[in-house]
């Protein structure tokens, strides 16, 4: 028994064990701005509530650079491997609507909406800065040759794109969080800053 | 909610009052096909996989009013003893089922992937098969699908209209 | 009861369990066969079977069509026992594997194991009883044929089910019929080995069709008309208390029959199994809870030295050990582990007024039956335990208080009810693979030879607070014997050694996960051996040789060595960025030896081909054994790469499948070698000793690929890229 004790002492001084807990990065990705009222809008002001929704993984998650899409606040990779595929469905058998069905799954947790899908390639936000994303957002060369027209009524009325205002519950039933501003703030916001004519603040 | 649908090719009329209620409840209990299991009911382990129209679907997170019109196949559907479908005799073949739960989902997504692509590869295998298996049978599985494959293929250079019409 | 009214000699045919058509032959042995001291049982985890040989229960019926049905004690969880039972029986029975048919000994036919399946010890236990069994029910048959023939039994002859006299021939259903009253011979002699027929053969699985066409096999499966859903309330907080719940919203939901409030616990008895979960997430707990637990807590609780040491295993003199500074000694842990089996557990009750039916899916037929009966009051055989299938087991079976759940909720509604865990429930309420911690220490002579070791290992418990081993037995074992699975020093020529298991009792409930302590301890021994041969500039492979004993388990261990390293080519340097990983284990009398072959691509860790060479004694099966083989080491890829539980404000987390990560298709090694050499006469363990080696052989490949030492599972977290 003598052993065991100095065993004791010998063990208890030398074995710590620090925990690789992987806490969540911390989201940095949208700054907050004051309260404002939507009808004083400046268009800079405009830009940057749209841009803080675009930013929001709610939006972002499915706007990837890596062809993969992000889960979570905390835009963790995809589980199981799941990734753009040839037509941003994901693969031939195993496709995005293996899960994700036409509504939100309040049973199961799994997010749904019509024509659930990534965003196409070149609009791959994930990474870009503001103002960067802004441009390609724009751009007819990679946002599907839409106009301004044309991306106010996808901002404003694609049930993919407003799905960010009803986003169901996760696997635990926790309701996920919403984008900063509500669906008609954002509404309203972006049809200002396309009012204005969409000005990209160089900064 | 009356929900019409074709279970391996029956028709059923039926009245459900939880139109959100999972398809994989209502093939179960409903129409006692127990083939189709319930693994995790979030849509994470692939056991309750079957097709809709063709299209392999998680049924744990599928809302059994998405089913109305359609037509369904299950484990019980794909084929039988007497005439397996090639991904069954492929199984047959390589001994795959330990426990055997998780089979059924895995033998339904991969009739899925060869009825889409009737030679996959490797990679193609790792990335449409994305079930859990915990006995971790994936060895002899992934073996099986390229047996499978193989067999499907056999099957379709036999009748020439299919290889035109992709799936079956 | 029944049996005392029997006579020694001869017995009465029982009841066909309700199936019609259906002669029942019951058979016992005279003499039990097995008569091996528990205690030296233990030490071996060479565990016999313990079921009752010594009263008439159903083993064997036969069938109108000619089939015999095999009842077996030992349930089906996917290891493949089923069809080595059945190739044994047939071997006795002459017949051939057509004619034989295996099913769930209901726990009323009296066929009860009062262990457990589980442990790796179905095979080697019914080894010789089941044969035994067998060729008596074929001595039984040939006399009452010639009874029928009026011929001499010696002049008789048999083949594939049938008897023949000359020209004359019956089948077994035949003269089986009518026949009330068998005379029991005394024990025939076996056939030996040499002679058999159908052990040994890759004969497929006995289950595969059911298993290939979505049979309703499974407990989940289970139905009885009439039947409603249950679903009970689990606390997602370790160590909670049920106190007290308020039903009033879930009372009312849609679909409730009733909720069923009970001093432990509360539960929805509904229509449906939707109807039944909305009800349940609407019911209010009043939980007692104590500590809001977290990791670190667990960790440190865990380290080697606050538990309760027990030697385990000692040679030579190792007291001068800590004294020298030549001392190498390293630190190693591992993780949490989940079962995870895709079938969650769950029950199909029905209880009536004088007796119960269960349906489940349980490693303990007997103790979840005896569990049952006692909660309702009812005698031991007024309740049927019915075993299913097992949609996997892992050990996760060994602990049923769902059937008693089930049973509960069926007796208040007076319906059969069926009642299962959801994903979430089965992640926080299992029984887990407890963490463990392990100090190593070892001192080398001028040669490089290995002169003193010694392994600690502190674990939560496994077989103690299990229902199998009762408390009383603790004070005797003093270890937790499924802690230090694996935990023992298989080099017996080191001079000094000794190991020294440390117990530790945690907040929540840890219990026997597929291999119990043989993964973690085989990590921790065969990575710190890896860095004693690394440190002695030797092969890793030889440096393994050159420390085992001469005697014949040390014989065996030195030939899987041997073998592994001739099959898979091993060298100790990178071939094309690949590197290989060596490592041995011996468990349960079964040595293991394994080589991998390991690349980091894209960061992570990708196990390309592993060779595994295993000494399980007589094969039975070959196709099942490499099939376990095969399925063992890539859970084992799974657990060492990738799986642990965090403990977090009080709960255990993650609840779902994906973030507890899990081996897929993709990771699974696109080669996989078996080579099964067979050193001994009987069957010995399979199912878990290739989980040993396959955590060290992955890790001592990327100690040769990156000189990273990675001490701690999950490896693949801890790789630094």
């Amino acid at each position: 028994m003598n052993r065991i004790v100095v065993l004791l002492v010998i063990f208890s001084l030398g074995a710590f064990y620090l925990i690789g807990s992987n806490k969540e990065p911390p989201l940095e990705a949208y700054t907050v701005i004051p309260e404002v009222k939507i009808d004083s809008l400046t268009a800079e002001r405009a830009y940057e509530e749209v841009m803080n929704v675009l930013m929001h993984p709610r939006c972002m998650n499915c706007h990837p650079t890596d062809d993969i899409p992000k889960q979570g606040m905390d835009r963790h990779p995809h589980y199981f491997g799941m990734s753009r595929g040839k037509e941003n469905k994901g693969f031939s058998a195993t496709k995005c609507a293996t899960c994700h069905q036409e509504a939100n799954n309040l049973n199961s947790g799994v997010p749904g909406a019509p024509h659930w899908s990534l965003a196409p390639a070149s609009m791959g936000w994930q990474g870009l800065s503001r103002s960067e994303i802004a441009q390609r957002l724009l751009d007819p060369e990679t946002n599907g040759g839409k106009s301004h027209k044309e991306l106010v009524t996808h901002m404003t009325e694609d049930e993919l794109v407003l799905w960010a205002w009803n986003p169901g519950v996760d696997a635990n039933g926790i309701p996920r969080k919403k984008p900063p501003i509500s669906e008609e703030e954002f509404k309203k916001a972006v049809e200002k800053w396309f009012d204005e004519g969409a000005p990209v603040p160089s900064k | 909610m009356k929900i019409a649908l074709q279970v391996n090719g029956e028709h059923h009329s039926l009245e459900i009052a939880d139109e959100n209620t999972p398809l994989l409840w209502v093939v179960r209990d409903l129409l006692n096909l127990k083939g189709t299991k319930f693994g995790c009911g979030k849509a994470a382990c692939g056991a309750c996989t079957l097709h809709v129209d063709g299209e392999a679907v998680r049924s744990c997170s599928y809302a059994v009013k998405f089913a109305d019109g359609k037509k369904v196949t299950t484990i019980e559907g794909l084929g039988n003893e007497e005439a397996p479908h090639p991904v069954q005799q492929a199984w047959l073949e390589h001994v795959v089922p330990q426990c055997g739960y998780c089979q059924p989902g895995f033998m339904m997504a991969t009739a899925a992937l060869i009825s889409k692509n009737p030679k996959p590869t490797d990679e193609d295998i790792d990335k449409n098969i994305i079930n859990i298996c915990r006995c971790a049978t994936y060895y002899r599985m992934r073996k099986a699908i390229h047996r499978a494959a193989e067999l499907e293929r056999q099957r379709l250079s036999l009748t020439p209209k299919n290889i035109e019409n992709g799936e079956e | 009861m029944a049996k005392n009214k029997i006579s020694r000699r001869k017995f009465l045919v029982r009841g066909g369990l309700g199936t019609i058509g259906v002669l029942a032959v019951g058979t016992y042995l005279f003499r039990n066969p097995i008569r091996r001291q528990i205690a030296g049982a233990l030490n071996t985890a060479d565990t016999p079977y313990l079921g009752d040989t010594s009263t008439p229960v159903i083993w064997f019926e036969i069938t109108e069509e000619n089939i015999v049905i095999l009842h077996s004690p030992k349930v089906e969880m996917g290891q493949g026992t089923f069809t080595g039972l059945a190739q044994m029986a047939a071997e006795e029975l002459e017949i051939d594997m057509s004619q034989i048919e295996v099913v769930h000994a209901q726990s009323i036919s009296g066929n009860v194991d009062s262990f457990a399946t589980g442990g790796s010890t179905s095979i080697s236990a019914l080894w010789v009883p089941l044969r035994e069994l067998a060729a008596t029910m074929r001595e039984m048959l040939l006399q009452k044929a010639a009874e029928k023939m009026e011929v001499e039994k010696s002049t008789l002859t048999i083949s594939q089910g049938k008897v023949y006299s000359g020209s004359t021939e019956m089948s077994y259903a035949q003269i089986a019929e009518g026949v009330v009253e068998w005379e029991v011979p005394d024990t025939p002699k076996l056939k030996p080995v040499s002679q058999m027929k159908w052990v040994g053969k890759p004969v497929p699985r006995v289950d595969l069709a059911d298993k290939v066409f979505g049979a309703p096999i499974f407990g989940m499966d289970a139905t009885l008309p009439n039947m409603l859903y249950g679903s009970v309330v689990r606390s997602s907080k370790i160590g909670a208390v049920y106190k007290d719940a308020d039903i009033s919203k879930a009372e009312n939901m849609p679909g409730v029959v009733k909720i069923v409030k009970e001093d432990d616990f509360v539960g929805v008895v509904a229509q449906s199994f939707t109807e039944a979960e909305n009800a349940k997430n609407a019911i209010e707990v009043t939980w007692e809870t104590t500590k809001n637990w977290q990791t670190q807590d667990i960790r440190s609780m865990l380290e080697v030295g606050k538990g309760t040491p027990f030697v385990i295993q000692k040679a030579g003199d190792v007291d001068d050990f800590l004294a020298d500074d030549s001392t190498v000694e390293s630190s190693y842990w591992s993780p949490i582990g989940a079962h995870a089996q895709i079938e969650p557990n769950g029950a199909l009750a029905h209880v009536e007024k004088d007796k119960a039916t269960i349906y489940m899916s349980t490693q303990v037929v007997k103790i979840s039956r005896d569990e049952i009966a006692n909660r309702l009051g009812l005698a031991k055989d007024q309740v049927n335990l019915v075993p299913t299938f097992l949609g996997g087991g892992f050990g996760r079976r060994l602990h049923t208080p769902n059937g008693i759940q089930a049973a509960v909720l069926s007796k208040a509604v007076g319906r059969p009810v069926k009642c299962f865990f959801s994903r979430k429930e089965e992640f926080q309420n299992d029984t887990f693979r407890p963490p463990t911690h392990h100090v190593l220490k070892a001192k080398l002579d001028n040669d490089g030879g290995i002169e003193t070791f010694e392994h600690n290992v502190s674990s939560g418990d496994v077989a103690f607070g299990s229902p199998m081993v009762p408390g009383i037995a603790e004070p005797i074992l003093g270890a937790d014997l499924g802690a230090w699975r694996g935990g023992m020093v298989q080099y017996g020529a080191i001079p000094n050694y000794q190991a020294i298991s440390w117990r530790v009792q945690l907040p929540f409930a840890t219990s026997w996960w597929r291999s119990l302590g043989l993964l973690a301890n085989t990590f921790a021994i065969e990575s710190f051996m890896d860095e004693l041969a690394v440190k002695a500039k030797k092969n890793p492979a030889d440096f393994r040789l050159a420390h085992i004993q001469k005697d014949d388990r040390g014989e065996r261990l030195a030939n899987v060595i041997k073998k592994v390293v001739e099959v898979s080519g091993y060298k100790d340097e990178l071939v094309n960025n690949r590197a290989m990983g060596f490592a041995a284990s011996t468990d349960a009398n079964t040595p293991c030896a394994q080589v991998v072959e390991v690349s980091i691509e894209h960061n992570e860790i990708k196990v390309h081909k592993v060779t595994c060479a295993m000494d399980p004694g007589l094969v039975v099966n070959l196709d099942q054994v490499k099939a376990q083989c095969e399925g063992a080491i890539i859970m084992g890829i799974s657990a060492s790469l990738f799986e642990k539980m965090e403990v977090e404000d009080g709960a255990l987390t993650p609840t779902i499948y994906g973030p507890y990560q899990m081996a897929m298709m993709k990771h699974s090694p696109k080669e996989i070698d078996i080579i099964l050499l067979q050193g001994a006469d009987a069957p010995g363990a399979v199912g878990e000793p290739p989980l040993g080696p396959i955590g060290a052989a992955i890790a001592n490949a990327v100690f040769r690929l990156t000189g990273q030492r990675i001490r701690r599972m999950p490896l693949q977290d801890h790789l630094q890229v």
